[in-house]
């Protein structure tokens, strides 16, 4: 349950560490959009602390030549939400919850920034059909990546 | 159908039950109720906690009884006489000395074979009695051929 001002840990190396929800995006297939995100939504967040980028690699590469482009504070990226504290209801009855609230940031094409993530993610990812990905949905790159789908 | 345990309680929680949690470092944790679930998040040890199975295991809590019963069901060995042989004799037979025994069985045998030898002997002496007799056919004895 994201909505606004709320806040997220992010789990991947793109050097971002927590996000601040500014919007969440509707999504057209649902007939009424609560304004709230869960698993597998996506969401406009800005960066609200990022790890420091080290001066001399700001020296040496001013516009980013590496394939990871470094996020500052204040930054304003698309992100998905892949943990949520609030329970999810799973379609076998049972219900999942996790510690903490947390995100993948992509960007303008819904494409994942970083490429490495940390920690778990929830199995609801996998709900989402289309896609760049193909066979694993939207966020089948990000179901690949994380060492544990919960 | 999966059954899984409570990570607090020890009980069963059956599909539909229950909550999972799934701690920072990637565990997860099922629990059957939000009282389980409450005591664990407060970091109470469920061995110190009375009416969880780990508690009750551990201070062997409901089997005790079952043990007792079990005690008293054990078969106990009772000496007794048998037909033919009454307690006493077999009680002597057991005490007694394997030299004794062994004593006791060669005079049996020796008896033995001496009846036997007695038996053979009164049998060989009563044949020789019967052989002694005249030959007297029993068509002769009726006054037949033989006779003449």
């Amino acid at each position: 349950m994201i909505g606004l001002k709320g806040l997220l840990n992010v789990i991947d190396n793109t050097g971002a560490l927590k996000v601040e929800c500014i919007n969440v995006l509707k999504v057209k297939t649902r007939l009424k959009s609560t304004g709230t995100a869960t698993v597998g939504d996506e969401i406009v967040c800005v960066v609200n602390k990022a790890r420091p980028i080290p001066a001399n690699e700001v020296v040496k590469n001013p516009s980013s030549s590496s394939n990871i482009q470094k996020i500052r504070k204040g930054d304003v990226r698309r992100a998905v939400v892949v943990r949520v504290k609030k329970t999810v209801q799973r379609t076998d009855g049972s219900v999942v919850r996790f510690d903490d609230n947390a995100a993948v940031l992509l960007n303008n094409k819904g494409e994942m920034l970083g490429t490495r993530i940390v920690g778990p993610v929830a199995a609801e990812l996998r709900r989402s059909k289309g896609g760049a990905a193909g066979a694993g949905g939207r966020w089948g790159k990000i179901l690949m990546l994380a060492p544990k789908v919960v | 159908m999966r059954v899984d345990r409570c990570d607090f309680s020890g009980y069963k929680v059956y599909p539909s039950r229950g909550r999972v949690y799934v701690r920072g470092d990637s565990k997860t944790f099922r629990f059957l109720n939000h009282k389980s679930e409450s005591l664990f998040l407060q970091r109470k040890n469920p061995r110190k906690i009375a009416w969880t199975q780990v508690y009750r295991r551990m201070h062997k809590k409901g089997i005790t009884e079952e043990v007792a019963k079990k005690r008293s069901r054990k078969n106990v060995k009772v000496q007794r006489g048998i037909v033919g042989a009454d307690l006493a004799s077999i009680l002597a037979k057991r005490t007694a000395k394997p030299e004794v025994r062994a004593a006791a069985r060669a005079a049996a045998i020796t008896k033995a074979k001496t009846e036997k030898r007695d038996k053979e002997a009164s049998k060989a002496a009563t044949r020789g009695q019967q052989q002694s007799q005249p030959k007297v056919s029993k068509q002769a004895m009726k006054g037949g051929k033989g006779g003449r």
